[in-house]
């Protein structure tokens, strides 16, 4: 079946210019954007509407990434399916396997580049995760 | 909104407040911060304007989200026998856990069968004072239907309405100092707590502080609601995120 | 007789555990039950001496929940040893770890502050990531100084944009000349280029409304 709405995307990640320029890539490419500064943000997001896509960044105040992930992972479908793309500053092979572990469905090593993360995003969007 | 000279104080309390809230050292950092709408700046500015008035039935969905569903949550784990404990904190002048109980009576058809604890705290002993005294004006009844002002409060003169004798009683008031731990261990564990508009006014380790007395005040399974504005992603990672059809709540998890 | 049917002996709440005096703090914290552990924790704010064995406890804890009261007792004690006893936990591989490092250092504040410049230079990107997080709540001359200064010679991207960050916030004039010249050394890195515009906007936004 033919899908004309925009995918949304939810941008968690806790540096404001990183989300703002998600936020531009992503809009320019016709995704709906919404924004989670941490993983209590994103869960009260994800409660309250549904998203196609999160780009989950790992280190933030609170509630990290990958804390965020098991949490969702743990919930009932389809919520818990909702397909993750990682962004981290690491790329040790232990860190990606971790990301891997909570339930990342993508990992990528920031700095992203605009162009990069809308091809994987227009990519993610039509995968399930499990 | 429009403001008169006369308002003047109030318009740069709330101001300040801002200021202090975003630890702007100068107002042109913070008018550079509104007018960017850093992190939510606009939103939260207005609501500065909104979020210190009281009254009865304020934020109503909260008051809902009670009897559709917390209330039921905590029975089905409650040891028969247990009384329902709420906590309003701060409760200011008394509005808040006044609506808990005139909401109850209401809308809970249960209200009768459990023994129900209402509690309302507040570091300022003069509210506390006014709360039990029980006394209000008009603005602060805007929002309940004649009808249950005719039910539950008597005229003290035209301009302002005495809460029943009956219904004073069904509420307990004390002072309480949130960031004061041995103060808020006395006050037992509670299944809801009403902790709305205060977090946002503390400095990161006191709001800390104050989220880890809330959780120890909580039973596992008991609920924590916040104001409408506030998020525990600005707070503390203690508890749960839970969301039922009428609000975003938090919980302290079961064992 | 009350509208709302109250317990009996509606004045006597549930009791609170007895106060823990600093013996039974440092037993509890390394024997205790989950729920003992967490009194404990919570109890040694009051015993600036109990930081070696808040140390201890935070390396073996496996519930989030008690450690959060580890760290916030570190934060309530707010001694420069109580940093030092964080400043590890900031390399943990647990990313849940290095948050509740971190946000223990956020709330201890300017006790944190003078290990910055030192965090600044450590080895570890991702430690010198979150020192310029608590770079953003220094007194705005300091910390324009120490992030200018970074951003002339740090080679990780991603730290030169946390530093960024810190100064789009803060929005001195003087960060100007750094901000131009780390967006020429990072050409090559288009989300580097966009944050520094963004800050340069934001920072040319506070200069045209110059304080008092």
């Amino acid at each position: 079946m033919a899908d004309d709405t925009p995918k949304r995307v939810l941008v968690i990640d806790d540096a404001t210019l990183v989300r703002r320029y998600y936020r531009s890539a992503l809009e320019r490419a016709g995704f709906e954007v919404a924004e989670a500064l941490n993983g209590v943000e994103a869960l009260e997001h994800l409660l309250a509407a549904r998203f196609d896509l999160l780009v989950v960044d790992v280190n933030m105040p609170q509630m990290d990434g990958l804390s965020f992930l098991q949490t969702l992972r743990a919930k009932s479908l389809p919520l818990s399916s909702t397909p993750a793309l990682v962004t981290s500053t690491e790329s040790a092979p232990q860190r990606i396997a971790a990301a891997s572990a909570a339930g990342a469905n993508f990992y990528v090593v920031k700095p992203l580049h605009a162009e990069a993360l809308v091809q994987y995003a227009s990519l993610l969007c039509g995968i399930r995760h499990g | 909104m429009i403001f008169t000279e006369a308002k003047r104080y109030y318009v740069e309390r709330r101001a300040v407040d801002r200021m202090l809230g975003t630890r702007s050292d100068s107002f042109e950092h913070y008018f550079g911060r509104l007018r960017a709408d850093v992190q939510g700046e606009i939103e939260q500015f207005v609501n500065a304007f909104t979020v210190n008035e009281t009254y009865f039935y304020r934020e109503e969905h909260q008051l809902v989200c009670l009897t559709s569903d917390l209330l039921a949550a905590r029975l089905t784990v409650k040891p028969r026998g247990e009384p329902i404990r709420i906590w309003s904190v701060p409760c200011s002048t008394g509005e808040e856990p006044y609506s808990i109980a005139i909401w109850l009576l209401e809308n809970w058809p249960h209200v009768d069968e459990y023994d129900i604890e209402i509690v309302g705290s507040d570091i300022d002993t003069d509210a506390v004072a006014l709360a039990r005294v029980g006394v209000y004006g008009k603005r602060a009844l805007m929002r309940l239907p004649a009808r249950l002002v005719d039910k539950y409060f008597e005229a003290d003169d035209g301009a302002s309405w005495r809460i029943l004798d009956d219904l004073r009683q069904s509420v307990r008031f004390t002072a309480v100092n949130l960031v004061d731990r041995a103060n808020t261990r006395l006050h037992g564990k509670f299944d809801v707590i009403f902790c709305r508009n205060v977090l946002i006014y503390f400095d990161d380790l006191a709001r800390r502080t104050a989220a880890e007395n809330l959780f120890e005040n909580l039973s596992p399974g008991g609920f924590i609601c916040l104001g409408h504005t506030e998020s525990m992603s600005r707070v503390s990672p203690l508890f749960d995120v839970a969301r039922f059809a009428d609000a975003i709540v938090y919980q302290r998890p079961m064992r | 007789m009350p509208l709302i049917r109250k317990p009996p002996s509606a004045a006597a709440p549930q009791t609170a555990a007895p106060a823990l005096d600093a013996r039974a703090v440092l037993e509890a914290l390394a024997r205790g039950n989950d729920d003992e552990r967490w009194a404990a924790a919570r109890a040694a704010a009051d015993f600036p001496a109990a930081v070696p064995a808040l140390g201890d406890a935070l390396a073996h804890e496996k519930s989030p929940t008690v450690r959060q009261a580890l760290f916030s007792a570190l934060a309530r004690i707010a001694t420069p040893q109580s940093v030092e006893t964080i400043l590890p936990f900031l390399r943990s591989d647990d990313a849940l770890i290095r948050t509740e490092a971190s946000d223990a250092l956020l709330a201890m504040r300017d006790v944190a502050w003078p290990f910055v410049p030192v965090l600044l230079r450590d080895p570890d990107a991702s430690v010198r990531t979150q020192a310029c997080v608590l770079v953003r709540d220094m007194p705005s001359p300091v910390a324009v100084s120490l992030c200018c200064d970074l951003l002339d010679s740090e080679p990780d991207p991603n730290v030169c944009a946390a530093a960024v960050e810190a100064l789009a916030e803060i929005g001195e004039a003087s960060a100007l000349p750094a901000l131009m010249r780390c967006a020429d050394r990072f050409r090559a890195t288009p989300f580097l280029e966009f944050s520094i515009r963004i800050a340069i906007d934001r920072v040319r936004s506070q200069v045209l409304n110059p304080r008092a």
